[in-house]
């Protein structure tokens, strides 16, 4: 199943930003301003950024990308159909509307945009969960009660419905939600990592329908130089004392308990911001193309250093 | 370094074990990839899966003698206990087959 079947044709964008749900996250960092009436940012947008600012030591800036070498990129290197760059702004004119993360590609440099438009064309998700087009406040929430970003509907959203798979099916998501903040170092990320010799041995790997090739890491200075790790930001799943399984189950007895509208003893989740990438790694995870013939790329997203995530 | 225990440690204890469960069980795996690895479970030309189906009897025997937290942070699940989860691995990949023989027959 590729990441473009399990769309709906009316999505509805709106992200739920209540006190409540806001308040189960955690109390707000010290410094967090009022929203400015003329800020177009959500409250939970501003919260979040403000707490990725305090505690996680991010600050927005733009990645200053090698337009020449994104221009050289090849798709079809990376598993992936081909596209020109008239062909990319074609597609995103075309599918703005139902797959609303375009718009990162639409302000992104014409190279970037072309390698951002090859991966919607797959079946991977990376550009759609942990690219620039995802605001704090959505991966914020991926952590803290499994909202798909990619999940258009609102309602099912805020039940953990993942919005790539069919049948309603939950979406499922680790103790740990990262994100490469620029769209620019994103597409870099990604045509640097798919010639990099570890990345290749999976993608080079004889096909096998059963098989899937896995995970490898590259460091994020092999693939953004020094600073890349300043484009990196992510959220975690706080363990309150409890082990990571401990941590992880309460989550989901916590949701499932406010799905169905009941109880829980348990605490609900909370999360706080990764506190740095510098010395981490970009993460490639290799499977099974959209069209079921060959491998791809299907999801890259920055881990923080090891151990002390 | 690398989060992942089989790219810091590949030839540690239980890596197959836990690369292979990481490949096809993380969050990033689908249901497709699960289905691919009930597949594979039942393949005799897949190399791997023998390494996997030892390793995953050594464990379910002992999980203590698992690298120490390795397998939930690259695993992810949600099953409460790393007991669960290789309880429920080894059912829905080998069903009622006893874990808990001398050696793979």
């Amino acid at each position: 199943m590729g990441a473009r079947d399990g769309l709906q044709d009316e999505p509805d964008i709106s992200v739920p930003d209540t006190p409540r749900q806001l308040a189960l996250a955690d109390e707000p960092a010290d410094g967090a301003q009022p929203v400015s009436p003329d800020d177009p940012r959500s409250m939970g947008e501003v919260y979040a950024e403000t707490r990725q600012r305090a505690d996680g030591g991010w600050e927005p800036r733009q990645f200053d990308a090698p337009r020449s070498e994104l221009g050289r990129f090849n798709p079809e290197r990376a598993g992936l159909p081909p596209i020109s760059l008239d062909a990319a702004d074609e597609y995103i004119a075309q599918h703005r509307t139902t797959r609303p993360w375009l718009a990162a590609a639409e302000t992104a440099s014409p190279e970037a945009r072309r390698i951002l438009v090859a991966l919607d064309a797959g079946g991977g998700h990376g550009h759609i969960r942990h690219e620039g087009g995802v605001t704090e406040e959505a991966s914020m929430r991926r952590a803290a009660y499994r909202e798909d970003p990619a999940q258009l509907d609102s309602e099912k959203r805020t039940r953990g419905i993942d919005g790539l798979k069919p049948d309603d099916r939950p979406h499922r998501c680790g103790d740990i939600a990262t994100r490469v903040t620029d769209s620019e170092a994103f597409a870099t990320a990604f045509a640097r990592g798919v010639e990099h010799p570890k990345v290749r041995a999976l993608l080079d790997l004889p096909f096998d329908p059963d098989v899937r090739p896995g995970e490898v890491t590259v460091p994020i200075t092999e693939l953004l130089d020094a600073d890349g790790h300043q484009f990196c930001t992510g959220w975690q799943l706080e363990l309150g004392g409890e082990t990571p399984d401990a941590a992880r189950q309460n989550r989901a007895d916590w949701l499932q308990a406010r799905a169905g509208g009941r109880d829980f003893d348990g605490p609900e989740p909370k999360v706080r911001p990764v506190s740095t990438f510098e010395g981490g790694e970009m993460l490639f995870v290799v499977g099974r193309n959209r069209t079921g013939d060959g491998y791809e790329i299907v999801t890259m997203y920055p881990r923080p250093p090891w151990p002390g995530q | 370094m690398s989060p992942l225990y089989w790219e810091r440690h590949p030839e540690g204890p239980f890596a197959t074990l836990i690369r292979v469960a990481a490949t096809y069980c993380s969050p990033d795996a689908d249901e497709e990839a699960y289905e691919g690895l009930q597949r594979l479970a039942k393949r005799e030309d897949y190399e791997d899966m023998q390494v996997f189906k030892a390793e995953l009897r050594e464990a379910l025997r002992d999980p203590s003698q698992l690298p120490d937290g390795e397998l939930s942070e690259s695993v992810q699940y949600d099953d409460g206990s790393t007991e669960a989860f290789l309880r429920r691995l080894w059912r829905d990949l080998y069903g009622d087959e006893p874990f808990d023989t001398p050696r793979d027959q």
